[in-house]
């Protein structure tokens, strides 16, 4: 079920009509938990239960840890650990399985040795990699002290609630649970700046991103040989256009619907692609995501800043390489994740090493560069395979050849950019005048403009790029 | 770990209070709107129940779409979703000048 469809329409009004219906909260939360394993069932029923019980093995952990004695240590970290390996086993074997035994046939052929492996088809449950990061990082948080256990219906719901299930933002249970204690309040305020995200986001993945995937990033990704230089360098720009419209497209519409029904999310994304360096950019892209390294991987498990410039630039290249491996099972995804850690380090160790007295670049210069070190790792993220993407950037020194994207393309490649430059207030303010008008006068403003933009889609609805991780 | 207001983004800068209970004035937002789209948008029902799978009450619903498109389009509803999306057709065929020659 995809949000940018009339299923999901319907489906949204009959959630939206029985949830506000719902007088008691716990009633409240009960329906909200059905409508999601029905909208997670849409997909495969079977996964229904993965979710149960991956919601069920992290709130008895939590539990457990909650009520051990806070000074036997042994037994409180065992809980964790098992807490921990139990989310990855999960997410090991769904996601990784096919790809870790690939990898170990190889290396048993390269070293004389042919084994037949235990292979067999494991079909990637819908939104698993972003379930599991819930999960440990509510375990984590409890152990940790930082949030209290939460009842299993709370943890359920959050970690099923239907608008961040299948593609996020990663919402903590420190945002959500408290949330979940006592049934919301709408604010029309709230209500209107849901409603410009869920139009904003339609808009950028039914138009932006669906028609330049289609019309042109598709097919030159998927025939790199066939195209001169001219269309290559365009196409990775597209798609750096492509795949920003599409998941923040997502976050957009999650944040809106869930606020709709009452519940806030944190910002997943902040006009990445006005970043002046790699760092800033993580502090713009997939926030969820990458605060949730930052705090679990880099600062908790791997111990942040602590040691000197060379520990803080392993733990940097350690964490972007598995946040490289998080996206899939690739090796593309490795390289995307390692060429992030090194310009990281790059950029840390300029920091720490810079002579003083040297003139900082214009910020403009830095933009730019930053960008294009994000395009370059699109191109491995984008590309099937290593050798796709070693082809396509060996297309850039086979002669300019002739321009395909056509002038729609190339609008839509300078809009997408362009956004990035706009004022960062410009949708609240738009939803300050929107609150402000009568409902029948609002609702109309909104259906005006998905009418708009349905006349303008593509024909069908792609799945979003981030359900595959 | 509690983060801060504005990483929320629907939470708009002031409280302004203004008049009407909030869920009343969503409700109705979200009523008319889907009104609007219902008679404005008859093509996109319509093509929605085509792409269900037949069965026989998917097929008194396609009949039910097909009626209420036709109904829409005779009073002239469904216009300018039409003309708007024959621009855009319009716009997606275009091709830069030079491009047109190495097709050709």
């Amino acid at each position: 079920m995809l949000f940018p469809t009339l299923t999901f329409g319907l489906f949204f009004l009959v959630v939206f009509t029985a949830a506000w219906a719902a007088r008691d909260n716990e009633w409240r939360k009960i329906i909200l938990l059905l409508a999601s394993w029905v909208f997670y069932g849409a997909w495969d029923g079977r996964f229904v239960a993965l979710l149960i019980g991956s919601a069920v093995l992290n709130w008895g952990t939590a539990a457990l840890i909650a009520r051990t004695d806070p000074e036997a240590l042994g037994r409180r970290k065992a809980l964790l650990t098992w807490g921990v390996i139990a989310n990855l086993a999960i997410l090991g074997f769904f996601k990784y399985y096919g790809f870790f035994l690939e990898q170990l046939g190889d290396l048993l052929r390269a070293g004389g040795v042919e084994r037949d492996l235990p292979l067999m088809q494991v079909i990637l449950p819908v939104g698993v990699s972003f379930f599991t990061f819930q999960g440990i990082s509510y375990v984590v948080d409890v152990y940790k002290g930082r949030v209290p256990p939460a009842g299993l219906l709370d943890i359920t719901l959050l970690m099923s609630f239907f608008p961040h299930l299948v593609a996020g933002p990663i919402v903590r249970a420190a945002d959500l649970v408290p949330q979940f204690q006592a049934r919301p309040r709408l604010e029309r305020g709230m209500v209107a700046m849901a409603l410009c995200l869920i139009v904003w986001g339609l808009f950028k993945k039914a138009v932006i991103a669906s028609e330049l995937a289609t019309g042109f990033v598709d097919p030159v990704f998927n025939d790199p040989g066939a195209h001169g230089a001219a269309d290559l360098i365009v196409a990775a720009y597209g798609y750096a256009v492509q795949i920003y419209c599409d998941f923040s497209a997502y976050s957009d519409m999650a944040i809106g619907l869930a606020a709709l029904l009452g519940y806030r999310f944190p910002r997943n994304f902040d006009q990445p692609y006005r970043s002046a360096s790699l760092q800033e950019f993580w502090r713009r892209w997939h926030i969820s995501l990458s605060s949730w390294l930052r705090d679990y991987l880099y600062i908790d498990a791997l111990g942040g800043n602590r040691g000197g410039v060379a520990y803080i630039c392993r733990n940097l290249a350690i964490t972007m390489l598995l946040g490289g491996l998080w996206h899939g099972a690739k090796w593309t995804f490795v390289i995307w994740g390692g060429l992030h850690g090194l310009v990281l380090g790059a950029e840390r160790l300029w920091r720490e090493y810079r002579p003083q007295g040297w003139p900082g670049l214009p910020r403009w210069l830095t933009i730019l560069f930053t960008f294009h070190i994000v395009v370059l790792g699109w191109i491995f993220f984008r590309a099937p395979t290593f050798a796709d993407a070693a082809a396509y950037l060996a297309g850039f020194g086979r002669g300019w050849g002739a321009l395909t994207a056509t002038p729609l393309a190339l609008v839509l490649i300078a809009f997408g950019l362009a956004m990035h430059f706009a004022p960062p207030r410009l949708m609240p303010a738009i939803a300050l005048q929107l609150r402000r008008l009568p409902a029948a006068a609002a609702g109309l403003a909104v259906g005006v403009a998905i009418l708009i933009i349905d006349a303008m889609r593509f024909e069908g609805v792609a799945p979003f790029i981030y359900y595959q991780f | 770990m509690a983060r801060r207001d504005e990483e929320f983004p629907v939470d708009l800068p002031g409280h302004t209070v203004l008049g009407g209970h909030p869920l009343r004035w969503a409700s109705g937002a979200i009523a008319t709107a889907t009104l609007f789209l219902a008679a404005t948008n008859a093509v996109a029902i319509d093509g929605w129940a085509a792409e269900l799978e037949p069965t026989p009450a998917v097929a008194r619903l396609n009949a039910a779409t097909a009626w209420w498109r036709a109904a829409t389009d005779r009073v002239g509803l469904g216009a300018p979703r039409a003309a708007l999306h024959t621009e855009w057709k319009k716009a997606e065929a275009a091709h830069l000048p030079g491009q047109a020659a190495a097709e050709e």
